[in-house]
């Protein structure tokens, strides 16, 4: 390195760069400008935002293809390593679980008595639909996904997302083509929980860190390490039941570890489950046109999507609870809530 | 070629970067300042063009990929646009080492920058650590984007890769 010389010497200046500045003013002042009116939840902004994302979704859905691939082939490659071990592990886990489908299979029976005892009602089954990751969130603010379902395929604003492992975070954005997922871990993601075998109400809140705070405890709460966490349902958003982590951390500091790896996304589903809290918060009538506020009335003809394993749920279909299937096979988009 | 080519790089990586590599948590912010780091090398590269507002453009996409607000990521290109352009130049210098700790400076700047614009968005303090976590890879990863961005635009590195070191 040469000394003497400061790294933000500037280059031989022109005689007149008086425009130059003032454009470069004009630019910052755009950007602060730009963040305020973000922060203030104005709707041209976003507006304008989410027209863009469902143009850039065919270009991120492209780009996110050979990535995807990439990372199972990845994932498929550290899987050859070790495979000897990885035989032996599944062969003992297989043992268990004979013995617990014995169980289940038993406790099955002995509900079913139950039910038919008080006479019961079932419970309806829940609608769903399947498709992949394409973006993810970078930067501070944000623990997000854009996914490739819409508003085409039925999807609306408050829907619950989950993976094969649980609960991954709730849509908050939904345009035609792609909607936005809150991951659990978002700053501002807070998850009515219950939590072990007490049926312990707390508050799931993310920290935009890999594990979710447990808040709001009743006092002389007995909670341990590895207690199971799901869904309350209490918020009338989210379906009851649905698996989000478990207890980790020490008392007076608890917190909730994901079940889903939230980093690793790659294909989820989106369960519709359409409440009155979440009709007043995605209202069916709204003027833009394919944008993300927009609702499947405003678009013709709903296209199907690739990947999706179920046909899109028509507007005031009924949707239906998590819980005991209503006849059609789990394949036809039909599934449990507790997964 | 100078003209197009810094653009379309850098937009080719706000959507490359865009995409779910399946980053950990903490490395989050490492992808976005790759971005801010191409736009910073591109205006420290000489006879190459990338004006501010183009920058600035480029910013506001990687803001509507990411899904955070709009101006975050416009106002860290627009930074490292304004730093590049007054950065040593590798012409007059020829000395990777300065522009370096150019970047070194701006990548802390823009960290910094970063979490506090973060922590008042949200009015509550956020963790600092991914985005000095991504600061410091992005430090880490100057030399490999530098030489990355020489060889797209001559398509052969060797001369460039000679000037960057000789003394």
């Amino acid at each position: 390195m040469r000394g003497g010389h400061s790294p933000f010497r500037p280059r031989p200046r022109r005689s007149w760069r008086a425009p130059g500045e003032l454009l470069n003013f004009t630019l910052y002042f755009l950007c602060a400008v730009l963040l305020v009116l973000s922060r203030i939840g104005h709707g041209a902004v976003g507006d304008v935002r989410d027209r863009f994302v469902d143009l850039t979704a065919p270009l991120l859905e492209a780009a996110s293809a050979p990535v995807i691939m990439g990372r199972h082939a990845l994932a498929r490659a550290r899987s050859y390593v070790g495979l000897a071990g990885e035989i032996d592990r599944l062969k003992a886990e297989n043992e268990q679980l004979k013995q617990w489908e014995w169980r289940a299979k038993s406790l099955e029976r002995n509900v079913a008595h139950l039910r038919s005892l008080l006479n019961a009602v079932d419970e309806p089954a829940l609608h769903y639909i399947t498709g992949s990751v394409i973006a993810d969130a970078r930067g501070p603010f944000l623990r997000s996904a854009l996914i490739n379902l819409g508003r085409d395929n039925g999807v609306r604003i408050g829907y619950a997302v989950i993976n094969g492992d649980g609960l991954v975070g709730r849509t908050v954005d939904a345009g035609a083509s792609v909607a936005r997922v809150l991951l659990l871990n978002d700053l501002n993601s807070r998850i009515p929980v219950l939590v072990g075998q007490a049926g312990v109400r707390a508050l799931a809140s993310g920290d935009n860190g890999a594990e979710l705070k447990l808040d709001f405890l009743p006092d002389g709460a007995s909670l341990y390490l590895g207690d199971e966490v799901y869904t309350s349902g209490s918020d009338g958003v989210l379906p009851r039941g649905l698996r989000v982590g478990v207890v980790t951390g020490s008392p007076g500091a608890f917190r909730v570890r994901p079940h889903a790896e939230l980093s690793m996304l790659d294909e989820v589903t989106v369960l519709f489950f359409d409440t009155p809290a979440l009709t007043s918060t995605d209202p069916p009538v709204v003027p833009l046109e394919r944008a993300l506020s927009t609702t499947p009335e405003v678009i013709q003809e709903p296209a199907p999507v690739p990947t999706a394993s179920v046909e899109p749920v028509p507007e005031g279909a009924p949707v239906k609870h998590a819980g005991a299937a209503d006849g059609a096979p789990p394949g036809e988009g039909v599934a449990q809530a507790q997964r | 070629m100078n003209a197009i080519l810094p653009a379309l790089s850098v937009l080719f990586a706000v959507f490359s970067t865009a995409v779910p590599w399946g980053l950990p948590a903490d490395a989050t912010f490492i992808l976005p300042l790759v971005v801010v780091m191409m736009v910073f090398c591109w205006r420290a590269l000489p006879g190459t063009v990338l004006p501010p507002y183009l920058a600035m453009l480029l910013g506001l996409l990687t803001d509507i990929t990411s899904g955070g607000p709009l101006g975050f990521w416009a106002l860290m290109t627009l930074i490292a646009a304004t730093a590049g352009g007054r950065a040593p130049s590798l012409t007059d210098g020829r000395d990777l080492g300065r522009l370096w700790l150019a970047w070194g400076g701006v990548a802390c700047l823009v960290a910094g920058i970063g979490w506090l614009l973060a922590s008042l968005y949200f009015v509550r303090w956020i963790d600092w650590w991914p985005i000095a976590f991504g600061a410091l890879a992005s430090i880490a990863l100057f030399p490999v984007v530098l030489h990355g961005l020489l060889w797209i635009r001559r398509g052969r590195l060797r001369p460039e890769r000679a000037a960057l070191y000789r003394r």
